[in-house]
C-alpha cells in the first residue's frame, strides 16, 4: 500500500512538472511578465532561460533500472533555508522508499563554491546515477557539471544556474523576472513616479546579480522613477539596517519605495524605520519567511513577496527520477505554481501565509509533515 | 667622521621627531582630515541624526576593538571573536527565547561561554606555545562548528524584545555608545594607571624581560585573551539587540575590522605599543568612511578600496616611524 501511494505521489508530481513546463508559453512571457527585445538581448541569463523553455532533453541514454543512488551537492549547513532544503530532501527520499532511491549521497558546501568544486568531484567518484547540484557559483561549477555529463551522470541544477548549457535540466524560477516583478510592484505603488532606495544582495553572487539586473531594467524603463542610491545589504539584517539608517538620515521621508533583494534585508530595513519612527514605504522584496511576515503584519507594511521554496528539492529529486526513467524532460522547470502556495504574494494575503507556531527563520512553503518540522526545532509549540 | 656626525645629528633628530609625532598623533590627524572632508563632501554627516547613527554603529565595532587592542598589546591576535558573535546571538535567543526576564541569565551564559573560549585561547598560546594566529583561528572554527552542531544549522528561539533598547537614541547618545565609551575609559585608566596595565605593556614589549622581572607573563596573557572574548560577547549582545534576530552571519567582517581599527589607531602587531585612545580614533575612521560612502552614493567596492588604503597607509606610516625610532 505504501509503495502504491509512493508511486502515485511520484506520478502526480511528474504530471505536475509536465503541466508546469507546458504552462510556460513560448513567446517570452513568464509569470505575466513580458520582455522587450532589448531586455532579452542585454541578458545572457534571460536568453538561456527563454531558449530552454522550448526545449526538452532526450534522456533515453540515461535510462536505467532502480533503485537509484542519487548525489546531492547542496548548499549545506549554512542557514535555515538550506537546513530546511536538506530536511525536505531527506524526508522525501525516505518517503519514496529504498526501492526508489537506495541512497542519497550528500555533499555539504557550507555555501562556498571553493568547497563545492572538489566535493562534486568526490561525489562523482562514487559513481552516482544522477547528480542534483545547488550551484554555489555559476562560473566555478561549470567545469564540474561538464565533467559529470561527460562521465554519463545526468545533472539536475537545483535553485540556481551555471554558465555552461551542458546539463539536463534546471529547477528554479526566472530570477530576472523575480527582480523585475518586485521593481514593477514598487513602480505601480508609486504610480510611476517617486524616489526609490535600491538594496541588492551580495555583489557577484549569481542569484543576486540576476535579480538586480531584472529590477534595474524595469526602473530604467520608468523615467519617473529616481533611484536615490543602490547599495548591497549582503543578505544580512545587520548590514541592511546599517545602510537603511544612513539612507534615512540622508533622505528621510523622501524615500517613496524600497527594492530589497531578500527578506533578511527587509527585516533590517523595517527595523531601521521603526527605530527612526518614520512611516514605512512599500517594499518590493519580502519572502515567505515567518520573521518577515510577523514584522510586516505587526506594522501593517505594504510589500510584494517573492518565493524561493526550499521544498523545490522534491521537484529536483523527481526530475532526477524522470531522467533515470528515460522520459523526456523540460530543460527549465519553474516551481512556481507546482509547489502549493509558491506564487508571489502581497501584504493583502500575507496573514494567510504567516504561521504563529513557526520560528522566525522558517521559509515556507513546507511540504513535509508538521511533525518533521517540530522534530527539527523549527516550531515554538513546546515553548507555550 | 665626527664632524659629519655633529653636522647630521640635528637633521636626523628633526626627522625622527617628525616621524614620532606622526606615529603618535597620525591617527588623530587622519580623523581630523576625514571630518573636514566630511564637512565639505557630506555636510549631512554633522546632523544629530547622522552622528547618532555613526556612533551607534561605531559602538558595535568599538566594544570588540577594546578587547582586540588588549590582545594586540601583548603581541597576540584574536580571530575567534567572529565565532563568539554568532555563539552569543544563538545563546541569547536560545536561553532568552523571547522572555525579557531571561535576558540576564542569557547574557550571563554567553559571558561564561565567552570566558571559556578566551581561556582556551590563552592556554593554547601560553602553555602549548601555539602561535596566536593559529590558536585563535582554530578556536574560531571550533566555536562556529560547535554552534552549528548545537543548532544543526538552524538557530532557534527568539531574541528578548528588551534588548531592542540598544536601538534607542537620546540626541546622539545611545546605550551602545555609553557602553563603548564607558568601557574604554575604564580600560584606559587600567592600562595607564594600574600595575596590571603596566604589566600588559611590559609583556608586549619584551616577554623575556618581563618574565625575568617577576611578572606572571602567562597569567597576564591569558587574562587579556579572556577579556578579549568577554568584549566580543558584549559586542555580540549589542549586535543581537540591534537586529533583534538570530543571525548565523552576525558580525561578519567586524572581527577583521576590530584588528584594523586597533592597527590604524597605532597599536603595534608586535605588542607593547599603542592604546585605546588610538583605537577609538581608528574605529571612528572606519565607521565614518563607511557612512560617507553611503551618503555619497558610492559603490561599496570604493569603501573596501578606501578602507584597504587607510589600513595600508597607517601600517606603512607606523612601520617607518618605528624603524626610525
Amino acid at each position: 500500500m505504501k509503495k502504491l501511494l509512493s508511486l502515485l505521489l511520484v506520478l502526480a508530481l511528474l504530471a505536475a512538472l509536465g503541466t508546469a513546463a507546458l504552462a510556460q508559453d513560448d513567446d517570452g512571457d513568464m509569470l505575466g511578465f513580458e520582455f522587450t527585445d532589448e531586455q532579452i538581448e542585454a541578458s545572457p541569463y534571460l536568453q538561456s532561460v527563454l531558449s530552454r523553455l522550448d526545449e526538452t532533453y532526450d534522456t533515453s541514454d540515461f535510462a536505467k533500472d532502480g533503485p537509484y543512488r542519487i548525489a546531492l551537492a547542496a548548499q549545506g549547513t549554512s542557514n535555515a533555508w538550506s537546513a530546511l532544503f536538506d530536511a525536505h530532501a531527506n524526508w522525501y527520499v525516505e518517503h519514496l522508499g529504498e526501492d526508489v532511491v537506495a541512497e542519497l549521497l550528500y555533499g555539504d558546501a557550507q555555501a562556498s563554491a571553493d568547497i563545492q568544486v572538489p566535493q562534486v568531484e568526490d561525489l562523482l567518484a562514487q559513481e552516482p546515477d544522477a547528480l542534483i547540484l545547488v550551484p554555489m557559483g555559476a562560473a566555478a561549477l561549470s567545469a564540474p557539471v561538464e565533467r559529470a555529463m561527460m562521465q554519463g551522470v545526468p545533472v539536475v541544477l537545483c535553485a540556481s544556474a551555471v554558465e555552461t548549457d551542458n546539463f539536463v535540466t534546471e529547477v528554479g524560477t526566472n530570477l530576472w523576472v523575480v527582480g523585475a516583478s518586485l521593481a514593477q510592484y514598487v513602480v505601480d505603488q508609486l504610480g510611476g513616479e517617486g524616489n526609490v532606495a535600491f538594496m541588492t544582495g551580495i555583489p557577484g553572487v549569481t542569484t543576486s546579480d540576476i535579480m538586480e539586473e531584472g529590477a534595474q531594467a524595469v526602473f530604467d524603463a520608468n523615467p519617473g522613477i529616481n533611484i536615490l542610491d543602490k547599495q548591497p545589504g549582503f543578505w544580512s539584517p545587520a548590514d541592511a539596517k546599517g545602510i537603511m539608517e544612513t539612507w534615512l538620515v540622508q533622505y528621510g521621508d523622501e524615500i517613496d519605495g524600497i527594492w530589497s533583494g531578500g527578506a533578511q534585508m527587509s527585516q533590517g530595513i523595517i527595523s531601521a524605520y521603526l527605530d527612526a519612527g518614520l512611516d514605512i514605504p512599500p517594499i518590493g522584496g519580502g519572502e515567505w519567511q515567518n520573521g518577515f511576515l510577523r514584522l510586516a503584519l505587526e506594522h501593517d507594511i505594504k510589500y510584494l513577496a517573492w518565493q524561493y521554496p526550499n521544498a523545490m528539492i522534491t521537484m529536483c529529486i523527481d526530475a532526477a527520477l524522470q531522467i533515470l526513467a528515460g522520459e523526456p524532460i523540460a530543460r527549465f522547470i519553474d516551481f512556481s505554481g507546482v509547489i502549493p502556495n509558491s506564487e508571489p504574494f502581497t501584504d493583502v494575503e500575507g496573514a494567510d501565509y504567516f504561521r504563529e507556531e513557526w520560528s522566525d527563520d522558517v521559509h515556507g512553503p513546507i511540504t513535509m509533515p508538521d511533525e518533521k518540522l517540530a522534530e527539527l526545532g523549527f516550531t515554538t509549540m513546546d515553548d507555550g | 667622521m665626527s664632524l659629519t656626525k655633529t653636522y647630521q645629528a640635528p637633521i636626523a633628530d628633526k626627522r625622527w621627531k617628525t616621524r614620532k609625532f606622526v606615529a603618535d598623533y597620525g591617527v588623530y590627524i587622519a580623523l581630523l582630515i576625514l571630518l573636514l572632508a566630511g564637512a565639505v563632501l557630506t555636510p549631512k554627516l554633522y546632523s544629530v541624526d547622522t552622528i547618532a547613527v555613526v556612533m551607534r554603529q561605531a559602538s558595535q565595532l568599538g566594544i570588540v576593538a577594546i578587547g582586540q587592542t588588549l590582545v594586540l598589546l601583548v603581541a597576540g591576535l584574536d580571530l575567534s571573536v567572529g565565532g563568539i558573535f554568532i555563539m552569543t546571538s544563538v545563546v541569547v535567543a536560545e536561553v532568552g527565547n523571547g522572555r525579557d526576564e531571561m535576558v540576564i541569565p542569557a547574557i550571563a551564559t554567553a559571558l561564561a561561554l565567552g570566558a571559556l573560549v578566551g581561556l582556551g585561547n590563552g592556554l593554547l598560546v601560553t602553555k602549548r606555545r601555539v602561535p596566536p594566529f593559529v590558536a585563535t583561528l582554530g578556536m574560531l572554527v571550533l566555536v562556529k562548528g560547535a554552534t552549528q552542531a548545537y543548532t544543526r544549522g538552524v538557530p532557534g528561539g527568539f531574541v528578548p524584545e528588551v534588548l531592542g533598547i540598544v536601538n534607542r537614541s537620546w540626541s546622539f547618545l545611545s546605550i551602545p555608545l555609553v557602553l563603548w565609551l564607558g568601557l574604554s575609559a575604564v580600560f584606559i585608566f587600567i592600562l595607564r594607571g594600574t600595575s596590571y596595565g603596566r604589566r600588559v605593556y611590559a609583556v608586549g614589549s619584551n616577554m623575556e624581560a618581563a618574565r625575568l622581572s617577576g611578572i606572571p607573563v602567562d597569567l597576564i596573557r591569558i587574562s587579556v585573551y579572556v577579556l578579549g572574548s568577554l568584549f566580543a560577547v558584549i559586542s555580540g549582545v549589542v549586535l543581537t539587540g540591534y537586529v533583534l534576530y538570530v543571525d548565523r552571519f552576525i558580525g561578519s567582517g567586524l572581527d577583521l575590522d576590530s584588528i584594523a581599527a586597533a592597527v590604524v589607531g597605532g597599536t603595534a602587531f608586535v605588542g607593547g605599543r599603542g592604546g585605546l585612545l588610538g583605537t577609538i580614533a581608528g574605529v571612528l575612521i572606519i565607521q565614518i568612511l563607511s557612512t560617507m560612502v553611503v551618503l555619497l552614493g558610492l559603490d561599496v567596492e570604493v569603501q573596501f578600496i578606501i578602507k584597504g588604503l587607510v589600513i595600508l597607509g597607517a601600517v606603512t606610516l607606523y612601520s617607518v616611524a618605528n624603524v626610525e625610532s
